[in-house]
């Protein structure tokens, strides 16, 4: 790689749901500090971190120790072939990675066993499939946001600890088309140890935070929701928040032009959250018959939206969970995330991901992969489903992709 | 390699060949005229007198995108219908899954196994056109190819409110064919996809956008004027204001006046012919709406039959969807604005044979058919998945020729819904040269695909053999061979080889300053970069499938 040259590449990040794709990566050499820049604001930490990460050497391994990718590869086909019921995990990948993933778990040539497939996020992403396939929903997505919404009601979250960017790049913004972004409402509605700072607007306007921990958001959603029907409660507070502060918050909602209701379902991890997600979703309902309003579920991360989509179309089914103990092999895919360790099992593991992956046991193979919008092109669906987005490759990089290192597996099992 | 299809009756409107005996020699995919006799021939097929037509064209199914997905993850319950032996009701072919949410390579063998070898996506929405070429991408076995959804987009609508000249409009028009490979420009209840983001709730021909204070008229105006001005074949493709409302035809029959003369397509016209007649205020106006199509040359139509049984409504026009969502079957729905550009609504339905309304709808929808004369001018589509499923086509298509089973049906229908309609009255029977007409040369004619639905030298050999039957259920749901691009892929109805279809795009001559305005709106309003919003050639056409063919405007 030549040393003295800057080299700038404008890329999409794929490091949260948001997938801002205004970011520029530039740096001088292999070794010089790279500089992460996006088109207003600052790049946020994930962003930063995602693009910052060094290409380190890496080779395939066999119970921790370095082998070849040929050897590698004839160790997985061994297991493979030994396996009755494996299990395709992890799948923090893109588009192109899960179409070959899928191939790979459904092999149509060899008498191969079919494999099941799960979403490391797969607990979270059920929470939002629950509600989709019990009652439907209202949602809207971040252009419309950005130019419609004059009412923000945040439920059970800040999203900035999933999505930094949002109130930057969706409701602070210098234009808006239908409504004048300064002056957006902002309400916060339960949630724990939340950073209500992002909805402070420009000209100072503090949020309004009616606080409750996400534990009671169950009740205080359904107390939202009945009051909305025009039930009548005989309490002046559900846990702690006033029902007077309801009362405002519905008329306030009734009264914006293009409200937006926004959870994040990994922030609401309690049993039965789909409940308070449909609460939710079922205000949004209930308002649309007179007004305007939308919900939009946030969060999203390890290409969890594209691989619940791909699977949906290829399948015809969404992704659901499986049960890991049912399986004698896992083949734990991450492309995305080395920090996000491998569940611990008991079964033997077949890994592919990033470079850097950490495990506390070495699984019985380890090939590297090619990160995608890093190392390799990609394609990713952003959190809001209707945008779909091409990653770049950033850097120079003799890493296979996950399709690529399938496809020999693959041969090597024909 | 040479391929002789040895005594074939040749069903070719597109030449006015009507069961002619003829051999087909097919080479590199294309058929060829007769070979010299030095020149050797690999495979000899003697189809002893069977009817051959070209593949078939679905020129209107919903087969990839955000709204048919979106319909697979909501209704997990219709993959059972894969299982199911017995078909629903008398309605169904014993061949049809009636399955309304086939994933992407289910429907690629569905079509080809009846004939098909070619379906388009009509509404593309211009932002989600990336996941539609992804799932399109995933269907195996036929072509494909869509239209770009416009009218409703905030881009469009300023350009429109700001009195922009058509050259303008058309420069963007060009743009977003380019931006999203398609093949054609779709509006869906024009305007009122807009006015439903600032809370209108029906909007009606010549009444304004509240915000923006332009009427689906001029909207239908200026659009179908640029497509026309840009040459493309294929006329606006328009889902007119009112969906599913009684007493819609009106609505329907003024649209028909408002391109002033330039050619419109009119689609899923069954569910805009609607009158208010009758104690239940829901009358049929197929009459008119076949009058005025008989009328007026420059429209043409798809009908959108609707077939009873268990399907999911899958549409841009969340105005109307979100009326729909009342009458869910199962009571569930996804309503969406999406990205300033447009919207959707997925509604499941039950049509049920007993319903009024139903019963009434599926008489309209033949109605029209057999009262609309040209069969250059109206297509076969039950909008899939929206009136019933595509698997039902060999049934509709019985519906058409056979009046015996026409009426039988009719028979069991409501009874109200019965004494409404004038089917019985109406004694015409499809011959096999017009069902040909509608499926395969009109539509190839419509699009624009000039190699495509027919069967003259040069053209593509995409071909399907039919065993000619009394039963035109049975002979369309089970052609003996189908052949695309030349290879055999299907013998007695069942895929033998697995290929992998093309992409079929226009792509008109535009000024490039068009993007000045454009980066400018999307810096300032969007949430993706411009160029991100294009799509390349490359991200279509992978490992040597789905090919990109742009056909050249005239």
């Amino acid at each position: 790689m030549q040393t003295s040259t800057t080299k700038t590449v404008n890329a999409t990040c794929p490091a949260c749901g948001l997938l801002c794709d205004d970011v520029t990566v530039s740096w001088q050499g292999s070794d010089a500090k790279l500089d992460v820049t996006v088109k207003s604001g600052k790049p946020c930490g994930k962003t930063v971190a995602f693009f910052s990460r060094p290409l380190n050497a890496a080779t395939p391994m066999i119970a921790g120790k370095p082998v070849s990718l040929v050897e590698a590869i004839a160790y997985a086909g061994k297991l493979l072939q030994q396996a009755q019921m494996p299990l395709v995990a992890g799948l923090s990948t893109d588009l192109a990675g899960f179409r070959a993933a899928y191939q790979f778990a459904h092999p149509t040539q060899s008498n191969r066993p079919q494999a099941n497939m799960m979403h490391m996020n797969v607990h979270s992403s059920l929470r939002n499939t629950k509600v989709l396939q019990s009652t439907g929903w209202q949602t809207t997505t971040l252009t419309e946001v950005k130019n419609r919404a004059d009412m923000i009601v945040c439920i059970g979250t800040d999203v900035v600890h999933h999505n930094p960017r949002f109130f930057e790049r969706a409701v602070w913004t210098d234009e808006a088309m239908f409504t004048d972004a300064s002056a957006r409402k902002v309400v916060y509605l339960g949630g724990d140890d939340l950073n209500t700072a992002p909805g402070v607007s420009p000209k100072g306007e503090l949020p309004t935070v009616l606080p409750c921990a996400t534990i009671d958001l169950p009740e205080v959603t359904a107390a939202l929701r009945a009051l909305l029907q025009g039930k009548v409660l005989k309490v002046d507070a559900i846990a702690g928040v006033k029902v007077s502060a309801l009362t405002q918050l519905i008329e306030q909602l009734k009264q914006a032009k293009y409200a937006v209701l926004i959870w994040v379902a990994k922030d609401l991890d309690f049993p039965h959250a789909e409940l308070t997600i449909q609460n939710i979703t079922e205000s949004v309902v209930i308002l649309n018959q007179q007004s305007r309003a939308m919900g939009l579920g946030l969060g999203g991360s390890d290409g969890d939206t594209t691989v619940n989509y791909a699977h949906t179309w290829l399948d015809g089914l969404t992704l659901g969970e499986q049960d890991v103990d049912a399986h004698d092999l896992i083949v734990w895919i991450n492309s995305f995330s080395p920090d996000k360790p491998m569940p611990s099992v008991s079964q033997p593991v077949i890994a592919f991901g990033h470079p850097d992956t950490q495990f506390t046991t070495p699984p019985e193979v380890f090939i590297p992969v090619a990160t995608p919008g890093l190392d390799a092109a990609g394609t990713l669906f952003r959190v809001d489903s209707s945008v779909v987005l091409p990653l770049k490759k950033v850097r120079e990089s003799t890493l296979p992709t996950l399709a690529e290192v399938l496809l020999k597996l693959e041969a090597q099992l024909a | 390699m040479i391929t002789l299809l040895k005594n074939a009756k040749v069903i070719d409107p597109a030449h006015g060949k009507d069961g002619v005996r003829e051999d087909i020699y097919i080479r590199d995919g294309r058929i060829i005229a007769k070979p010299s006799d030095t020149e050797k021939i690999q495979q000899t097929i003697d189809l002893n007198g069977k009817i051959v037509m070209a593949g078939a064209i679905d020129m209107h199914s919903h087969i990839g995108g955000g709204k048919v997905n979106i319909a697979r993850m909501m209704l997990p319950e219709y993959q059972e219908t894969k299982r199911y032996t017995e078909p629903e009701a008398h309605i169904c072919t014993p061949s049809c899954t009636h399955h309304a949410t086939p994933s992407t390579t289910d429907t690629g063998m569905h079509y080809i196994e009846m004939g098909y070898t070619a379906a388009f996506e009509p509404a593309i929405l211009a932002v989600n056109a990336r996941q539609a070429h992804l799932e399109m991408g995933d269907t195996p076995m036929i072509d494909k190819g869509g239209y770009a959804m416009l009218g409703n987009d905030d881009y469009f609508l300023r350009l429109l409110a700001g009195k922009a000249d058509q050259k303008a409009i058309n420069d963007y028009v060009a743009w977003t064919l380019h931006a999203t490979q398609t093949i054609g420009i779709k509006v869906v209840n024009p305007g009122g996809i807009s006015a439903f983001k600032f809370n209108q709730r029906r909007l009606n021909l010549d009444e304004n956008n509240v915000h923006y204070q332009v009427t689906p008229r001029q909207i239908l105006q200026s659009l179908s004027r640029a497509v026309h001005e840009l040459g493309i074949a294929k006329p606006l493709h328009v889902h007119c204001n009112n969906l599913g409302a009684a007493g819609n035809f009106q609505t329907t029959l003024d649209t028909m006046g408002a391109s002033d003369g330039i050619p419109m397509h009119l689609t899923h016209i069954q569910f805009h012919s609607y009158g208010t007649e009758g104690d239940k205020k829901f009358s049929s106006a197929a009459a008119q709406i076949a009058q005025a199509l008989n009328a007026n040359k420059h429209i043409s139509a798809d009908v959108g039959q609707i077939l009873f049984g268990q399907t999911v409504t899958a549409s841009g026009d969340n105005m109307m969807q979100h009326l729909n969502a009342k009458i869910a079957n199962p009571k569930k729905s996804v309503i969406m604005d999406i990205e300033c550009d447009a919207g959707c609504g997925v509604v499941p339905f039950k049509y049920r044979d007993q319903n009024y309304v139903n019963a009434l709808q599926w008489a309209i929808g033949l109605e029209i058919f057999l009262s609309v004369e040209d069969p250059w001018r109206i297509f076969l589509t039950t909008d899939h998945p929206n009136g019933a499923p595509f698997t039902s086509y060999p049934h509709l298509i019985r519906l058409l020729m056979d009046k015996s089973f026409r009426n039988d049906a009719f028979a069991k229908l409501n009874l109200d819904a019965q004494a409404m309609s004038n089917l019985t009255s109406l004694n015409r029977e499809y011959s096999l040269y017009e069902i040909a007409t509608m499926t395969r040369a009109a539509a190839a004619k419509l699009i624009g695909l000039h190699d495509r639905g027919h069967l003259g030298v040069g053209a593509a050999a995409d071909i399907t053999v039919y065993t000619d039957q009394a039963d035109k259920e049975a002979m369309f749901s089970k052609p003996d061979y189908v052949f695309k691009d030349g290879e055999l892929v299907v013998r007695d109805g069942k895929v033998v080889k697995v290929v992998w279809g093309k992409t079929h795009t226009t792509k008109p001559a535009f000024d490039v300053g068009v993007e000045k305005g454009l980066k400018d709106y999307f810096d300032k309003y969007h949430t993706m970069q411009l160029d991100n919003f294009k799509i390349s050639n490359d991200e279509i056409a992978q490992d040597g499938r789905n090919q990109v063919i742009n056909h050249m405007p005239t």
